[in-house]
């Protein structure tokens, strides 16, 4: 379905030096720098499925994303969707997708909602009874009833989003492309959305790519995921290939008498490893301790601290993907 | 052809409605550029009477405020924000929303333009020509007003704002370049005021330069209609000056063409 191979953007920068003396300095001799947003990302996407393109801020995500929608053209590097190249020929190809920027928006500005449907049913050429059931779906299943009639600069965040929503889904596009599409949004708001996502999936067998920063979107939505950063790719698999590979964190969180817990735990010690591989917190009576399963078995850990003090409660838990996505952005492993 | 007039149709409508919404700033908009036109009237009166014969260049004052008045009423009608609206499009990235729809990105700003130009003209257009043709009524105590000079005039003024748009468009690509247009404008606006007569009738300027300009494209835009409504380009005079438009839509549409493709290859688009 989507194939992206070696795909790479530069972008010209002026460097300007600091102060009035660098501002005037740059106005005659201009020095300008090539950066790489996208270094060389590849990646395949199966028809029917929901990717979830992830990345700390100026990963270039939305580079990527631009690239593959025909916006930007890439400096080296193919990506081929459905067969067509998106540069080549974009009015032909931007017909069969259908594209969210949660940060813009795609409805006219001062037309109420339903007007904007309207434009579209006439760019899309979508014939007269297609279009009244697909508003008919699209209403039911985002709730667009309440202020379809509404100019859009009067919506709510939460309401301008299930419209934009909307809005991309009305030609029923093969493939749609999310970026950050619950940026902002309420927990309900979110709730419904993700709803609405994987309803369409599974329905018209839409191709999803979604990038976002919410990663209970992620883990609602996406059957896979593809990491990158600093414009390369950092992973690419499941999500239990994810949790497997880095997710060997686990946390024991146990309840004490002794308010010294802290102090008698030596797990580095005892175990013979680094310091940073287990950190243990005290709160009165909570102790959290979180540590590399792989490099302690989590078995020699509870004997060890069962041995030591006076355990009243005891539970470990899983590694959470927000944990392991954010040691992965904070480079703590990989 | 009827297809794609179809998808473009919704454009139109959105211009007038767009229009409508923001009707004080249009009242206000306009209001400002009467009050220019009164200030221009003013000070060509103070020359013309301070003048020891009446008339100059082969213009009387009578017909120099005729002049002022057409001048005014063909800018509103054939003026075009592309430039303006490419260049905050690109500034705040907002161009990737009209990229991602299956459209010509020039075609949708013609025809937004146009829904807001019909709304203007709609409401301008009759006080303006009974305004002027009070002062020519006034000045010369007969009424000048022709059916057939006035169908021309407008057919001039459509052919002016088209070249005005796809010169506007290609200006507005320098912005994929520099990024932000607003100085860049200014200097356009001005340069272009001068050599379309917008300041000064060209008939005042030196033979040379006058021969120079009256060929740039600059002349098609104000001051060829506004020379056929005053009935100074007749007969083959004023074909071929309506042909010399014609040139300048085709050059300047090919020219549009021709840019877009090269700057979209060139397109960073910026936050976010």
């Amino acid at each position: 379905m989507i194939e992206v191979n070696n795909l790479r953007k530069e972008f010209k920068k002026t460097i300007k030096e600091p102060g009035l003396k660098g501002s005037v300095k740059s106005l005659f001799h201009p020095k300008t720098e090539k950066i790489a947003a996208v270094k060389d990302i590849s990646f395949d996407i199966a028809d029917g499925e929901i990717l979830g393109f992830i990345g700390p801020n100026g990963a270039g995500k939305s580079t990527v994303i631009k690239m593959l929608t025909g916006i930007l053209t890439p400096t080296s590097g193919t990506c081929t969707i459905n067969g067509k190249n998106p540069t080549h020929n974009r009015k032909n190809y931007v017909r069969e997708i259908g594209v969210v920027f949660g940060q813009r928006t795609q409805l006219w500005w001062d037309l109420p909602l339903r007007e904007t449907y309207g434009v579209l049913k006439e760019i899309y050429e979508v014939p007269d009874d297609k279009f009244k059931e697909r508003m008919d779906f699209l209403n039911e299943v985002l709730e667009l009833e309440d202020f379809i009639t509404s100019p859009v600069r009067t919506l709510s965040l939460g309401q301008r989003m299930r419209a934009d929503i909307a809005a991309s889904l009305l030609h029923s596009p093969k493939v749609l492309f999310l970026d950050e599409p619950t940026i902002g949004l309420d927990v309900v708001v979110k709730h419904n959305i993700r709803n609405a996502i994987e309803y369409i999936n599974k329905k018209e067998n839409t191709t999803v790519i979604l990038t976002t920063h919410d990663l209970a979107d992620i883990e609602m939505l996406a059957n896979r995921i593809v990491m990158i950063d600093k414009g390369s790719n950092v992973f690419d698999g499941t999500i239990s290939e994810l949790k497997s590979k880095y997710g060997q964190i686990r946390e024991l969180n146990f309840d004490t008498n002794d308010s010294e817990a802290k102090e008698r735990l030596v797990y580095a010690k005892h175990f013979k490893v680094n310091e940073e591989d287990v950190i243990v917190e005290q709160e009165g009576n909570m102790v959290k301790v979180r540590f590399d399963s792989s490099v302690i078995p989590v078995s020699d850990m509870l004997t060890y601290t069962l041995g030591k003090i006076k355990v009243n409660d005891i539970s470990v838990k899983d590694a959470d993907i927000e944990e392991i996505i954010a040691r992965l952005y904070k480079h703590e492993v990989g | 052809m009827r297809k794609k007039l179809k998808i473009y149709l919704p454009f139109v409508n959105a211009g007038m409605q767009e229009t409508a919404t923001y009707r004080t700033n249009w009242v206000f908009w306009q209001l400002g550029n009467i009050l220019g036109c009164f200030i221009s009237y003013f000070l060509w009166r103070a020359i013309f009477v301070s003048s020891e014969n009446g008339s100059m260049n082969g213009f009387t004052m009578p017909q120099m405020i005729v002049y002022i008045f057409l001048m005014f009423l063909t800018t509103t009608l054939i003026n075009s924000g592309g430039t303006y609206d490419i260049g905050e499009e690109i500034r705040d990235g907002s161009i990737s929303m009209r990229l991602i729809k299956p459209i010509s990105y020039n075609a949708t700003f013609l025809f937004q333009e146009l829904g807001n130009k019909i709304m203007t003209v709609c409401v301008l257009i009759i006080p303006l020509v009974a305004g002027v043709e009070f002062v020519r009524y006034r000045f010369t105590g007969e009424v000048q007003f022709h059916i057939l000079m006035f169908l021309l005039y407008f057919l001039s003024a459509i052919f002016a704002y088209l070249i005005n748009f796809f010169f506007n468009i290609c200006f507005g690509f320098i912005a994929f370049v520099i990024k932000y247009l607003w100085g860049a404008n200014m200097m356009k606006n001005c340069i272009v005021g001068f050599l379309s007569g917008q300041i000064i009738p060209l008939a005042f300027l030196p033979e040379m330069a006058k021969k120079v300009f009256l060929i740039l494209p600059f002349a098609s835009l104000n001051y060829t209609p506004v020379m056929i409504y005053m009935g100074m380009y007749t007969g083959t005079k004023m074909l071929m000056y309506i042909g010399l438009q014609m040139f300048w839509v085709l050059f300047f549409w090919g020219l549009s063409k021709l840019l877009w493709s090269v700057a979209i290859k060139h397109l960073s688009v910026q936050g976010g």
